[in-house]
């Protein structure tokens, strides 16, 4: 059980780490928003890679921002019924969620996805827009890291389920006891 | 109505995904768990061509490439900004207490500051926590009937989701962007009606002043029938100095703001994108000149921002393979006859759906109706002759209507998170009023759409 919560934490510092980064990525979304919009009514200039730049910038922030949301507890739950539930019945949803709802379809969807990523990889394919960003790929590439992300932080998220369920004693994670 | 057994696993789909978010377990993953597992049921009895599946990449790669959807981390942005730096607040105080004077006058400058404070935060949680905190306290300390105070913020907090800029709105502006389009291909005519997020805003605006409207009748004849309800503040000098010099900082900014945002919207000059980037740093820059920019507030307020944005985008992501595995097993079609056959035609298919979305309000949050339940129903009624931009206002009516309804609307639980010791029976008295103005303002959009659609007329 030891073994199972240290690699419950192992995965929730890596996961964390990402959202850390995503977090101050909101603002050069907002830095990069705003230049744009300047660059386009005060100087009457525009180029398409840059208007694409704060718009790529933001999908790769909330698909990478997912599983960091999925380990804050951040997602909207319909809590009429979970709500009134006990630690232990949470963490028996929680653990047959993640087995049998999360982990089939993100393997699912991330090996169909993984062949066009691949190509699009071995190609470094670029923006479809005439003088958009060169790296199409990179934005591509996070399909399958978005899904391997969910697959880590459901792992995660069972192994402290199951500890729970089996009667060990689950340490409240850093971010619980912070104020 | 159902005529093949990949019809029949649409429909099953459709239970056992309502099941599965009623665990509790995240709606986002519930939505898209469901999905892929009927995806595979289907394609086990050959109902279902399984490679449809390799295109759910390219739907997400839509979605992270979409230029309307980077506005709502911006606008949330902008919202959270006028919040974390007290603009808001400032708002609420001075003009508490320069309306305050007259009977009933502070319920109406919560209602007014509600409005503004709608149009530039667009986020009902936001709206709703902030007068929760502020206004009630004030409205209590005078001597306000709690279930007139309770009942005013309620309603007023959730204007957020009708009045522009607001993230519901963007949303469901894209939604019906995409159904129209679908329309449109199902009709053969190509180069049809098209469909901005700038219409909607501009559709939605002249409803929103009208919801106003009727809240600030409804105070003024409580104050007439039962002025105990809702007495006048009584100033100190102290407070009433330089009370108009105050109101007028606090409230002009924000308003200029506004103006600027919106206007640029709705004349068209810019996108709702390019304008939402404006209105961000429009916000630091009002923030700055109240001395209350630094670093820490920055990072707090992406913090937030961040959380919100994602927690709706990630829903987005679950509903998108939700409706494609719906749309591969042919459920359109199912729902298509099912509305076709209604009594009643258009108008009974147009009150089936509104009928849909208020009941659904009570169970699961407004971003997943928008994305579960408008990419299903809005094309066919499209396809039947419904104005896509009334609908759209039609459904903000709603969608709002159903976040004030006793007993699981929203906005009602966010009041009662931050106040302590009122009682949810108190909420719910004081709340069914202004359901009452609500489905009174859907009756008179229903029955003069002009208040909709004039407006987009005028200005597009």
């Amino acid at each position: 059980m030891r073994a199972l919560l240290i690699f419950s934490s192992a995965v929730d510092a890596v996961v964390a780490m990402i959202g850390k980064i995503l977090i101050r990525a909101i603002l050069v979304v907002v830095a990069l928003g705003a230049t744009v919009v300047l660059m386009r009514y005060v100087f009457n200039y525009g180029r398409p890679w840059i208007s694409e730049s704060f718009v790529w910038l933001n999908g790769i922030i909330f698909m990478l921002g997912t599983p960091y949301l999925l380990q804050r507890d951040g997602h909207v739950r319909v809590d009429v019924i979970y709500g009134q539930l006990s630690t232990k019945v949470r963490a028996a949803i929680d653990l047959l969620g993640v087995t049998f709802i999360l982990w089939p379809s993100s393997i699912a969807l991330g090996l169909v996805s993984w062949p066009n990523v691949q190509r699009s990889i071995s190609v470094l394919e670029t923006s479809p827009t005439m003088d958009g960003l060169p790296f199409l790929y990179v934005l591509k590439a996070c399909l399958p890291l978005f899904f391997a992300l969910l697959v880590l932080q459901g792992a995660s998220i069972a192994a402290r389920s199951l500890v729970l369920l089996l009667g060990g004693e689950v340490p409240p994670r850093p971010w619980e006891t912070r104020e | 109505m159902i005529e093949s057994t990949s019809e029949l696993l649409s429909v099953l789909m459709f239970l056992a995904a309502f099941l599965v978010l009623l665990t509790g377990f995240p709606v986002a993953f519930g939505l898209m768990g469901t999905a892929v597992a009927f995806a595979a049921i289907g394609a086990a009895i050959d109902g279902f061509a399984w490679p449809l599946m390799s295109s759910a990449g390219g739907r997400l790669l839509d979605l992270m490439t979409n230029e309307t959807l980077v506005a709502v981390p911006l606008f949330i942005f902008m919202g959270v900004i006028l919040e974390r730096s007290k603009i808001a607040e400032d708002l609420l105080i001075t003009m508490g207490q320069a309306f305050g004077k007259l009977r009933g006058g502070l319920g109406i400058s919560v209602v007014i500051v509600g409005a503004i404070l709608s149009a530039s935060t667009g986020i009902v949680g936001a709206t709703v926590v902030t007068m929760g905190l502020i206004s009630l306290p004030a409205m209590t300390r005078v001597g306000y009937d709690p279930r007139l105070s309770s009942g005013i913020i309620c309603a007023s907090g959730t204007l957020a989701q009708l009045i522009p800029p607001s993230t519901v709105l963007i949303l469901l502006g894209v939604t019906l962007q995409n159904a129209n389009t679908q329309a449109n291909l199902q009709m053969g005519r190509f180069g049809g009606s098209t469909l901005s997020i700038a219409d909607l805003f501009a559709a939605a605006f002249l409803p929103g002043l009208l919801l106003v409207g009727l809240y600030v009748l409804w105070i003024i004849t409580t104050a007439i029938f039962r002025p105990k309800s809702c007495p006048a503040i009584e100033s100190t000098p102290e407070e009433l100095r330089d009370l108009w010099w105050r109101a007028l900082v606090a409230v002009l900014p924000p308003i200029a703001l506004i103006i600027l945002v919106l206007g640029s919207i709705v004349t068209g000059t810019a996108t709702a994108t390019e304008s939402s980037a404006v209105g961000a740093l429009g916000a630091c820059v009002l923030a700055a000149l109240r001395g209350r920019f630094h670093r820490g507030l920055l990072v707090e307020v992406a913090r937030s921002t961040f959380f919100i944005s994602t927690m709706i985008f990630a829903i987005l992501i679950g509903a998108t393979i939700f409706a494609m595995v719906f749309r591969g097993l042919g459920g359109d079609h199912v729902v298509e006859r099912f509305v076709t056959d209604l009594p009643g035609g258009l108008t009974g298919a147009l009150l089936f759906v509104l009928a849909v979305i208020f009941f659904l309000g009570f169970l699961i949050d407004t971003f997943e109706i928008i994305f579960i339940v408008i990419p299903i129903f809005a094309p066919i009624l499209i396809v039947l002759g419904a104005d896509p931009i009334l609908f759209g206002v039609l459904v903000a009516i709603v969608l709002q209507t159903s976040y004030l309804t006793p007993p699981f609307g929203f906005a009602i639980f966010y009041l009662q998170g931050v106040a302590k010791g009122l009682p949810i029976t108190t909420i719910y008295r004081g709340v069914l009023p202004f359901v009452g103005l609500q489905l009174f303002a859907v009756a008179l959009v229903w029955f003069f759409p002009a208040l909709a659609t004039w407006l987009p007329e005028v200005l597009l």
